[in-house]
């Protein structure tokens, strides 16, 4: 039985979950979900010194798409949306947003432009200061954003065949909650096994500050390659 | 420290993935099929007419291009005559044209996709999207054969 042979099987189970969990895996490995995935193993994979923290960060980009895809089942099961506007409007809109939004962000991490944030003192402010710099707001809303841009063939696997799934189990949570945690999935697993690798051959070299310099270039040179490869993708 | 917070997240997502199959455990009969999307009817129609489109965007994925040249194939390889007398049409049609902007609605075309519209005798017309061939699009004889089966059923009126 080849890969996609079982992909089918797997993706037209008869029971819903396990259906939404692999058409959730062929979304991961689709060209558009994979760029953007390869842009969160690099964002989670910052702070090599610390594997826990990137599996966090990790887990927090999955929560985030997980939102995005329950939001827009809710829609569309409960609230009753018109799944072709909604497709159609994120189609149009998603992609176009997301690369200029990838190559700006990409910038701001190579320090190119600097802007000052006025000070607040409120304990509010500092706990988002603190969350801030582990990175666990922005995987969250990496997350939130990524999820929300549909490429042509992850389109067809979420309107096409995830929505149709929730709307005839009448369930706008579970099955894209599986479907979301499917697509985050290489994310947690390769940014984990990026950092251990990295960490160890850092230890090996006691070079580890040097590595986790670069790592930081590195991440927002991915972001702004992957902002380009969306803005030519939407051109041509 | 940051082992505490670890192990509160990574409780706290398992609790979540608990609860999702909890609630879950009574739609696990439910039946998913890929190619389901409006259901078609099951008795033994006398079919007047099947559209077979190829729904796609200004900017194609290679994908959905395949998708698309597969089902023209099969469709020229298998029902040459089908497509001489009018019984089956085929085309692929750009979604985001404007001329093309009534037929998308008819068909609830959300994405790139395939769908076989079939029309009956007595003027009801079936609109139904097969996602099977996007796993297909890997090996041309399988897919063309699959389609072959299926387009032969829409016409025996299944």
């Amino acid at each position: 039985m080849s890969l996609l042979a079982f992909m089918e099987a797997m993706g037209t189970s008869n029971i819903p979950l396990i259906a939404a969990f692999f058409i959730g895996l062929m979304t991961a490995i689709s060209p558009c979900p994979l760029a953007t995935n390869i842009t969160a193993i690099a964002y989670a994979s910052k702070r090599i010194d610390n594997s826990k923290h990137t599996i966090c960060v990790g887990f927090l980009y999955t929560l985030g798409r997980m939102f995005t895809y329950v939001l827009i089942a809710s829609l569309i099961v409960w609230v009753g949306v018109n799944t072709q506007i909604v497709a159609l409007f994120l189609q149009n809109y998603g992609e176009k947003i997301l690369g200029p939004l990838l190559i700006i962000m990409g910038i701001l991490m190579l320090d190119l432009i600097k802007f000052n944030f006025p000070q607040t003192n409120n304990n509010l402010s500092t706990l988002k200061e603190k969350l801030a710099n582990k990175g666990f707001i922005g995987a969250f809303l990496l997350g939130v954003i990524f999820a929300l841009a549909f490429c042509p063939f992850s389109a067809v696997l979420f309107f096409g065949m995830l929505i149709p799934l929730a709307i005839q189990a009448g369930d706008s949570f579970g099955i894209p909650a599986v479907f979301a945690f499917a697509t985050g999935l290489p994310v947690i697993l390769f940014s984990f096994i990026l950092v251990k690798s990295i960490n160890k051959l850092g230890a090996i070299m006691n070079k580890i500050q040097t590595f986790e310099l670069w790592m930081r270039k590195i991440i927002a040179v991915i972001f702004i390659l992957v902002g380009i490869y969306y803005v030519v993708v939407t051109i041509i | 420290m940051k082992t505490k917070y670890f192990w509160v997240l990574a409780i706290s997502l398992v609790l979540v993935m608990g609860f999702v199959f909890f609630i879950n455990r009574g739609g696990t009969e439910t039946v998913a099929t890929g190619n389901a999307i409006i259901a078609s009817n099951s008795a033994e129609i006398n079919i007047d007419k099947l559209e077979i489109y190829h729904f796609h965007g200004t900017h194609q994925c290679y994908s959905c291009i395949t998708v698309g040249d597969y089902a023209e194939e099969t469709v020229n390889t298998y029902f040459a005559d089908e497509l001489k007398s009018g019984k089956i049409v085929f085309g692929h049609i750009n979604g985001e044209l404007p001329e093309n902007k009534d037929l998308v609605i008819k068909y609830g075309v959300t994405s790139a996709s395939l769908w076989l519209g079939t029309y009956t005798r007595d003027g009801q017309f079936s609109a139904e999207q097969n996602t099977n061939v996007w796993y297909k699009i890997s090996n041309k004889e399988e897919y063309m054969t699959y389609l072959k089966g299926v387009i032969e059923q829409k016409l025996a009126g299944n």
